[in-house]
């Protein structure tokens, strides 16, 4: 399957799809996680008390639903430069993550359509751990500007 | 061979009057706001000379929790959104569907409305779990929509 760098790149020529993404790899750390829940204004323990996270099934503290979303966000963006949005993006955590555990997004384009001046394309999504263990998986769509 | 279900328990009333209530809110949308986000998910972050910060695609998660005191959340600090009578007390997140109008701008006054969609009793592997469906739409002054989530969390006794 052919990488496409920069989602500039799928512009100059007509590549056969599923076309894969660069991948994003992250590595959250339990700063990350109290920054996210900082900034998103949520206070549920499992997110910051590995005590209470075990007590509540989980080996460790959890990392949010959220933060694993704008992971792929970030995969995306980085992906789209300035030459297009996300105009949609679903992802369903099938198993939990804990901090200091490497995850790698990663993910392909799928399909496109011309609606001018705009491709809109169609991405399928996942977050694994470093023993390949799906930990989310998703689709997005995505705008692409013609002319940049 | 024929195959018996375990029957799914009747929601009580009092959940039932829950499903659909709007709450709204309204939420500035301040540079440190979008600047603290971008830092938190670890995305490159927006310089102050930067004109009218554009947030990060997934901002708008930043405003879909009330801002309540502490004492007002479940012992647990997960959000009240999600406190509801039912005989489950463990919550997760499970999944999120995101449509992304546009993204957030510095000064924007966002309008917030959210609402629990629907609670869905199912049989997981370990018990009876329930899954909480709650929207959230994101509208700018003009009321056009910015965004707007459907997340599902899951709640286990």
């Amino acid at each position: 399957m052919m990488l496409i760098p920069r989602a500039a790149d799928l512009l100059s020529g007509e590549p056969a799809f599923p076309v894969r993404l660069p991948p994003l790899l992250v590595t959250p750390t339990a700063a990350h996680l109290f920054m996210f829940s900082a900034a998103t204004w949520n206070r549920h323990h499992i997110h910051y008390s590995a005590q209470a996270a075990r007590a509540e099934g989980h080996g460790d503290v959890v990392v949010h639903r959220g933060l694993i979303g704008n992971y792929l966000a970030r995969m995306l963006t980085n992906w789209l430069g300035n030459r297009g949005e996300i105009r949609s993006l679903s992802w369903k955590v099938v198993r939990s993550a804990g901090p200091g555990r490497p995850l790698r997004c990663e993910g392909e384009v799928v399909s496109q359509e011309v609606h001018h001046p705009h491709r809109r394309l169609q991405c399928e999504l996942r977050v694994v751990d470093a023993e390949h263990n799906l930990i989310a998986q998703g689709a997005a769509g995505l705008e692409l500007e013609v002319h940049g | 061979m024929l195959q018996t279900q375990t029957p799914m328990p009747v929601l009580p009333e009092s959940l039932r009057a829950l499903i659909g209530v709007r709450k709204t809110r309204q939420c500035l949308v301040t540079a440190r706001d979008i600047k603290r986000f971008a830092q938190a998910i670890g995305a490159p972050s927006p310089s102050d000379s930067d004109e009218a910060l554009l947030a990060p695609a997934l901002f708008c998660q930043t405003m879909t929790f009330e801002d309540l005191p502490i004492e007002a959340l479940p012992a647990d600090g997960s959000p009240a959104e999600l406190d509801l009578p039912l005989p489950a007390q463990r919550v997760v997140g499970g999944g999120s569907e995101y449509v992304i109008n546009r993204r957030v701008r510095a000064g924007e006054v966002i309008t917030v409305v959210s609402r629990l969609k629907d609670v869905v009793p199912r049989q997981g592997k370990s018990g009876l779990l329930y899954l909480l469906v709650v929207e959230t739409g994101f509208t700018d002054q003009k009321g056009c929509p910015v965004a707007t989530e459907v997340a599902t969390y899951i709640k286990r006794p």
